[in-house]
């Protein structure tokens, strides 16, 4: 029954032949694994297809969505991590299969005539790979791909004539808009592919033609590529998709944060194959000969080298030139790959980048998984409005210059001068106090019984006007001499607690989110005693902080006016620290006391919310790991450390 | 390693399958009409090759398929919690059983029971946004005693939006001309149904809480879609 259905099938078709043909060709010497990359190959491709059509299921080109979408598809979707792995890595598979396909059939001499063409087919194959790769780098629109691409767009600005032009059409505009992810997505899904079905056609049927190249003398009889060859090639394929798996389920795809055109990606990289020609271009020497000489001229001769081995094969020595130049060309890329990846592994501003990077990866998760979802206006909108991620950044802009948070400079960089004679790299000296612990316990601590070694990094400003003025002199203020007079008392086991109760009655101002929970009430109702004079448990009398800061409680508000004593009114909170830092000079803070400038004029009120809200914790809760401390690399000099603390 | 696999394992199973090759297609290339035939067949090779090609192929698209799947392995897991109150970001108050609240109260519908209408809003949930407060339909509302009848405006006929006609104190369809009355009884022939009543609770001191559904038109049940 089966039996004369096929047979009808032939008999209309002619199918049998075509089968006969794709099995029995002649495999001349007997199966071997040396002639299983090209089948892997096509396999690989053949995974690229069906992963990437499912994938074009759940993908949707647009700069609102396309890194929402691959979001959706990693995060959220059954299998979506291990079908977006396997796409991720079988393309890195296929680059690297590639590579080996290739050296095999230069030394080999599977290139020579009469496979001049099938060679030729071949490295049009190969262009189409690397642009979909290319392509394919683009789409998930995360900072990573997005700031990747654009060194690619620029290089095809650099094309002589026609760059601007070229660019922009590629571009689909003078900006990368919707109509980039639109045309990447077309050429990367539609185009490309297509060529490469087509190519491969052809590529497959010339080899058929001419056979496979024997190499060495033949050790067994001949066979036929069914069924041994198609075992071998099979096995191959299975550990190839074994080691796709591998990585797709134990690594992953990464996912950087949101594609931002506002936000430059230090730790952008192309992918790890075009690290090369990225390092290349990074010698100075070619960076000098410009853009065009080192990504176009440079490889545009490589290739043509490459594309005239067929006809250079003829001549004397030809194929001996051909292999070496092969050989040369790999080992350059080897070891500009190996020093890139060198490079980048000691350099601290790229390390600290990519912890940049991962921090804002892992909160835009965090963001994004929350009932409310991504907003519309896209998942980068979560991140601008993120104390958590914005604060260190704003941080680091308006405040590192004198202030450090845990020894670095908010974003975890510990800054670094460079001797304009000696070239000495060393850390610089912060000349105001480490803030990371601010409005803490151990922050009221310090500043209650330690108060002229929490300001010390005072000392080291250019202002610090030293011992001879005793408004300034940290040693010998009025509020270091009534910290050093108590520090013995309220060091004593005896008044641990009331020290306690104290810090706890000045933390109880603040307000945070979540101090409802933590604030000890009793102990802020004894501290409250003490600030307003009652003496201690051992009967030490102190004078009250309400001598000096007669505002210390709730309800603050912005007077301006005062005596140049702090006022304490909700110190720490939010509200409070905004006042201060829009004006610390006002005679309701520092007075004319004050070295910091207002920052009212400076930072625009969204901007110092944000960092008033990373400061005091009001912001959605994190599970993501912070810059680690930084405070022994900058205090090794021997000056006083602020102790660090995770308060709750 | 290529050089020990060319002894094959199988090779004792089946000996004659090398030598039959090896008459067969012999050494020369170019006498291929011997071997239009083709060689001995060796079983455990083929079966083992067939069975390697076929794994290849089916474990990508097998997870491929398995993930396209994902509306239905993923049901009832939905991210984001629609009883979730969110009214902080500027959503719409629901609780489990998908009683939306309105912005009404019932106080604010007329003693002597005319209707109002009112538009129903929710959030909604498009894969991975979220639209808060979106008008999803309209529903009249009438004040009978303490209690809210609503019923929805769309006609159980074929799906126009039924109005309420002061003059003659009833509900009117103006596509068809499906009349009811105030209760949502039929008038005459034309609706197949009454007017889709919808399930109204007056809660914690007059607010009002709504299920808002639609029903399939045209038909004499009420059958929810």
């Amino acid at each position: 029954m089966i039996r004369s259905l096929l047979a009808w099938l032939d008999n209309r078709t002619g199918c049998n032949g075509l089968i006969h043909e794709a099995l029995y060709e002649k495999v001349p010497g007997g199966a071997r694994w040396r002639y299983v990359w090209g089948s892997t190959l096509v396999f690989t491709f053949v995974l690229q297809m069906i992963t990437g059509i499912f994938l074009w299921t759940a993908y949707s080109p647009s700069a609102q969505t396309a890194w929402e979408s691959v979001y959706y598809i990693q995060e959220v979707m059954f299998l979506g991590k291990i079908v977006r792995g396997m796409h991720h890595f079988a393309a890195q598979a296929m680059v690297v299969l590639l590579a080996i396909h290739l050296i095999q059939v230069i030394i080999d001499g599977a290139y020579k005539a009469p496979r001049e063409i099938n060679f030729w087919l071949g490295l049009v194959l190969m262009k189409i790979i690397l642009g979909l790769s290319l392509t394919g780098y683009l789409l998930p629109w995360d900072q990573k791909g997005y700031y990747a691409t654009q060194v690619s767009t620029k290089i095809m600005g650099a094309t002589p004539v026609v760059g601007a032009q070229l660019q922009e059409v590629v571009q689909g505009g003078a900006q990368y808009n919707h109509h980039t992810l639109t045309r990447f997505f077309a050429m990367h899904a539609g185009i490309l592919p297509g060529l490469l079905i087509g190519f491969l056609a052809l590529h497959l049927y010339v080899f058929r033609r001419h056979g496979l190249t024997v190499h060495q003398p033949k050790k067994k009889p001949d066979t036929t590529f069914w069924p041994d060859q198609v075992l071998k090639d099979g096995v191959a394929c299975l550990g190839v998709l074994a080691v796709v798996l591998l990585f797709a389920i134990f690594k992953g795809a990464e996912l950087s944060p949101p594609a931002d055109a506002a936000k430059a990606y230090a730790a952008a990289r192309p992918e790890w194959y075009f690290l090369f020609l990225f390092r290349f271009l990074k010698f100075e020497a070619v960076e000098h000969l410009g853009l065009a000489f080192g990504a176009i001229y440079v490889p545009g001769a490589l290739m043509g080298i490459l594309f005239m081995m067929p006809l250079t094969a003829k001549m004397k020595a030809g194929h001996r030139f051909n292999v070496a130049f092969t050989w040369l060309v790999t080992f350059g890329i080897v070891v500009l790959t190996t020093m890139a990846f060198y490079e980048d592994a000691n350099n601290e501003d790229h390390q600290a980048a990519i912890a940049e990077a991962e921090r804002d990866a892992h909160r835009i998760k965090e963001l994004a998984s929350r009932p409310s979802m991504i907003p519309v206006e896209g998942a980068v909108s979560l991140l601008r409005e993120d104390p958590f991620t914005q604060g260190p950044v704003l941080f680091a802009k308006y405040c590192a210059s004198c202030h450090r948070y845990n020894g670095h400079n908010g974003r975890g960089v510990v800054l670094k001068q460079t001797d304009k004679d000696t070239k000495k790299v060393s850390t610089v000296i912060p000349e105001a106090t480490d803030l990371a612990n601010f409005g803490s316990r151990d922050w009221m601590k310090a500043i209650i019984t330690d108060y002229g070694n929490h300001f010390s990094p005072l000392k080291d400003a250019q202002w610090y006007p030293g011992a001879d003025d005793a408004e300034f002199n940290l040693d010998d203020s009025e509020m270091a001499s009534a910290s050093e007079e108590y520090a013995e008392a309220f060091t004593s086991p005896e008044n641990a607690n009331d020290l306690n109760a104290l810090v706890e009655a000045l933390v109880a101002m603040r307000g945070w989110k979540g101090d409802e929970e933590t604030i000890d009430a009793k102990l802020v109702a004894r501290g409250q005693q003490i600030l307003d004079g009652e003496p201690l448990a051992d009967g030490t009398e102190i004078s009250s902080c309400t001598d000096c800061h007669d505002t210390i409680g709730s309800d603050f508000e912005i007077t301006g006016e005062g005596y140049g004593y702090p006022d304490l009114a909700e110190y720490g909170s939010a509200k409070w620290l905004k006042a201060f830092i829009s004006d610390p000079g006002s005679d309701q803070f520092y007075g004319a006391k004050n070295h910091m400038p207002a920052y009212a004029d400076k930072m625009n009120s969204t901007d110092l919310d944000l960092l008033v809200r990373w400061m005091t914790g009001n912001y959605h809760e994190t599970h993501v790991e912070d810059y680690p401390s930084r405070i022994p690399e900058v205090f090794g000099a021997g000056a006083q450390p602020a102790a660090p603390s995770a308060d709750e | 390693m290529s050089e020990n696999q060319n002894a094959t394992p199988d090779a004792d199973d089946t000996p004659p399958a090398e030598s039959a090759s090896e008459t067969c297609c012999g050494t020369s290339p170019s006498d291929e009409s011997d071997c239009s035939g083709k060689p001995r067949r060796n079983f455990v090779v083929e079966f083992a090759a067939a069975a390697v090609g076929a794994l290849v192929g089916i474990v990508p698209a097998a997870i491929g398929g398995l993930f396209f799947l994902d509306p239905l392995v993923r049901k009832g897991d939905k991210q984001a919690d629609p009883a979730g109150n969110s009214e902080d970001t500027g959503g719409v108050v629901k609780d489990a059983q998908g009683f939306i609240r309105l912005t009404l109260g019932i106080d604010a519908l007329p003693e002597d029971g005319t209707p109002v209408r009112y538009t129903v809003r929710d959030d909604i949930v498009n894969v991975w946004n979220k639209f808060p407060n979106q008008p999803i339909g309209s529903v009249w509302l009438r004040k009978i005693q303490d209690q809210v009848l609503a019923f929805n405006t769309v006609c159980p006929h074929l799906g126009c939006a039924v109005d309420h006609r002061p003059s003659e104190g009833d509900f009117y369809c103006p596509c068809h001309t499906s009349a009811f009355d105030l209760d949502g009884k039929p008038l005459n022939v034309i609706p197949p149904r009454a007017m889709d009543t919808l399930e109204a609770e007056v809660r914690d001191g007059g607010r009002i809480w709504l299920k808002y559904q639609e029903f399939r038109g045209a038909t004499s049940e009420k059958v929810p879609v």
